[in-house]
């Protein structure tokens, strides 16, 4: 059992950064899809809407063959792990948009007015006021979030990157001990997803701690 | 069945040495209480004084920490020491009406006063549906049978929570400010129920912020602060001539409201 | 355009033919994980402390683990226990257990969101604990979770697509299997990816419609 784990151990540091790496393309990513959702502009609105539902309504993995198989069959030759970052990351920032926009509802009105009587530009305004509550707000959401991407991150195996379902996958057909092995795939996800929780309540404490001071 | 024969003299409610605490909080701080067949007691008392607390003790919504509680004839001890069926025998005897109604809302008016009868008493459901009935006409309500409460009124609503409590046919009724919640001339209809009760010589304890109820329709007020009971007696002498100053401050106060 | 029409056309068949199978592996996961999940949410509130303790950890193991692990795990773990499963039959075991674990969470949510005063009505009442239940918290909880339900089935219909990995004929299999013969990867996975949104979408709206019916109904 010692040496399954052992093995399928290298395929953690994989996992760990495609999950964080979809989260921060998502995260960045989701920014310029929110404030488009959130446009006066009815155009640009409706089409961030569109695209966000769509993006939603198509399984992960299907994201994944569209990028790899799909244009990867003369269009745009990615690797596994690109095109998992990419798919994963469009995915994840939808998500993060309809997160920030619930966020940026939950802000009070107060605080627009505020910033606005202040004389600050529009967009000092979003970085140094609204900003930094959004991010307060929405960080309990984009943890748990997180948790789901990581267990997400597994369908990566199937176009071929090298992380712990794929370690998985191959000692099984090396070994033929399937039973031991998924069920140590099983554990190691839900052991990376503990400190994630932790980690994140954490923060949020201290964040909370230092808003109250 | 002897116990509860209308004949016995027996106090049908007797709280005896009655304490309750949430955590290191003491409530109830040792009620002696007895209350006979056909009696109303109002119990009338600052918030916070325990009175709700004091009824939910009653019914057993609440175990209690010591002492012991007996509605007739079922005796149940502190801390939840007895059984769902001597819970359930105990609470067959007794009414219970809500300051928030706690009408089922995804049931109609006429099934929600006909579920506990179905399920509680064993009745069919037409035996059910006509006693129903006829207590909806009773408070006035038939016509709302086939309502859901959401459409109702919150006074027809309370007084269809007063017909549902009386389908089981209980030997006492409690209210817990069965009016607070209510606008006043909504309050109105639902005291009119009420008075119409105690003519009919049901068993009563309500606990009350409506002064002319507890002087004129009760026989008896209770009137607890800090989880005692700090005066009680004949209606007329307590509303009029209470003993004590705390009873005379809390009773002044209300009246200058 | 009107030659990919034309193909799509050609193998709408057989990818509806994906897709309905599916549609079969949800709706049969549902059907039994969202029982298994509702004595969950019973379970996990009971008096036991080990039924308590036990519930919790079926729910996290089936919450924490992978779609595709628990998938992986029915496919090609258990035959190493002596037990074989056809890949429909593995599929329909692993998501139910998803489900399972899934929406014993919505359904406890859904419970715990019906009043106490509702509870304490029928307490007084002299209803017992099974009734109780029956008649008064059930109804009004699953009704709180049906949205969410809703929500996760069209979950579970997206899942289906991750038995690819343990060779199900469903939608995404028949595509990618189009792709390989044909080379034509990009349109059959564009054909499948519309088949899966003509689904979803509508069911999404339908959740949204009928959580605010629900909001609407609760507030009044
Ligand atoms: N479930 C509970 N948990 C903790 N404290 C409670 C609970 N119910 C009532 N109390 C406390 O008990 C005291 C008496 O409450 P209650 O019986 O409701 O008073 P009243 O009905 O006279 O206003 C209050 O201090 C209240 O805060
Ligand atoms: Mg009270």
């Amino acid at each position: 059992m010692l040496d399954i784990l052992g093995n399928l151990v290298t395929g953690v540091p994989m996992t760990l950064f495609l999950t964080f790496g979809a989260l921060l393309v998502g995260v960045i990513l989701g920014i310029p899809i929110c404030m488009a959702r959130r446009s006066h502009h009815p155009v640009l609105s409706n089409l961030a809407a569109a695209v966000i539902v769509a993006i939603r309504s198509i399984p992960p993995l299907v994201w994944l063959f569209l990028i790899y198989f799909g244009l990867g069959s003369g269009i745009l030759r990615l690797s596994p792990l690109v095109a998992a970052l990419g798919g994963l990351g469009l995915i994840t920032a939808v998500n993060m948009a309809e997160i920030y926009r619930g966020s940026l509802a939950a802000i009070h009105a107060g605080q627009w007015e505020a910033s606005q009587a202040l004389g600050l530009p529009r967009w000092s305004r979003l970085v140094e006021i609204i900003g930094p509550q959004v991010a307060r707000i929405s960080l309990p959401a984009v943890a748990t979030y997180a948790i789901g991407l990581l267990k997400d991150t597994a369908v990566a195996s199937i176009i071929g990157v090298p992380e712990l379902a794929f370690k998985g996958t191959y000692l099984s057909q090396q070994t033929f001990k399937g039973l031991e092995i998924f069920a140590a795939v099983g554990f190691l996800y839900i052991a990376m997803s503990l400190p994630i929780a932790w980690v994140s309540r954490l923060v949020d404490a201290r964040i909370r701690q230092r808003v109250a001071q | 069945m002897n116990e509860t024969s209308a004949t016995d003299i027996r106090p049908l409610v007797l709280v005896e040495g009655l304490r309750k605490s949430f955590g290191s909080h003491e409530v109830l701080k040792g009620i002696d209480l007895s209350v006979q067949r056909g009696e109303i007691v109002a119990i009338i008392g600052p918030s916070g004084s325990g009175k709700s607390t004091l009824l939910r003790c009653v019914n057993q919504l609440e175990t209690h920490t010591a002492g012991t509680v007996t509605v007739a004839g079922v005796t149940i001890g502190p801390d939840s020491a007895s059984h769902d069926r001597e819970l359930q025998k105990l609470r067959r005897n007794v009414g219970m009406v809500f300051q928030s109604f706690n009408l089922f809302p995804h049931l109609n008016v006429l099934r929600n006063v006909s579920i506990a009868q179905q399920r509680v008493l064993g009745r069919s459901q037409a035996e059910a549906d006509e006693r129903s009935m006829q207590l909806l006409t009773r408070v006035g309500l038939a016509d709302k049978a086939k309502q859901y409460p959401a459409r109702c009124s919150g006074g027809q609503q309370q007084r269809i929570a007063i017909a549902r409590a009386l389908a089981l046919d209980p030997q006492i009724m409690l209210f817990d400010e069965p009016t607070s919640a209510l606008d006043p001339e909504l309050g109105l209809e639902v005291l009119a129920v009420m008075r119409e009760l105690a003519e009919g010589g049901m068993t009563m304890i309500v606990v009350t912020h409506e002064m002319h109820f507890a002087e004129d329709v009760s026989n008896r007020v209770l009137i607890m602060a800090d989880g005692e009971i700090i005066e009680q007696g004949p209606s007329r002498e307590v509303m009029q001539k209470p003993q004590t100053e705390r009873a005379r401050q809390f009773l002044s106060a209300v009246r200058d409201r | 355009m009107s030659e990919i029409l034309g193909l799509w056309l050609e193998w709408l068949p057989r990818l509806l033919g994906g897709l309905w199978l599916g549609c079969k592996v949800a709706g049969l996961s549902l059907i039994l994980g969202i029982p298994l999940g509702l004595v969950l949410a019973l379970t996990v509130q009971a008096k036991s402390t080990v039924l308590r303790a036990a519930t919790l950890v079926v729910v996290e193991i089936g919450r924490g683990t992978p779609a595709l692990v628990l998938l992986q795990l029915a496919y090609f773990g258990l035959p190493s226990a002596g037990l074989t499963l056809s890949a429909m039959a593995a599929s329909v075991l692993a998501l139910a257990v998803c489900a399972a674990a899934y929406t014993s969470e919505i359904i406890r949510g859904g419970l715990e969101a019906v009043a106490a005063g509702q509870k304490e009505a029928a307490d007084a009442l002299g209803m017992s604990r099974l009734d109780k239940l029956r008649f008064i918290v059930l109804p009004q909880g699953l009704a709180v979770a049906l949205p969410p339900l809703l929500g996760f089935s069209i979950t579970i219909l997206q899942g289906t697509s991750l038995c690819f990995a343990i060779t199900l004929p469903e939608l995404i299999s028949q595509a990618y299997a189009i792709g390989a013969s044909t080379f034509r990867y990009l349109p059959a996975l564009v054909l499948a990816s519309l088949l899966y949104a003509a689904i979803c979408i509508p069911a999404s709206m339908l959740v949204g419609v009928l959580e605010r019916r629900l909001g609407a109904h609760h507030r009044a």
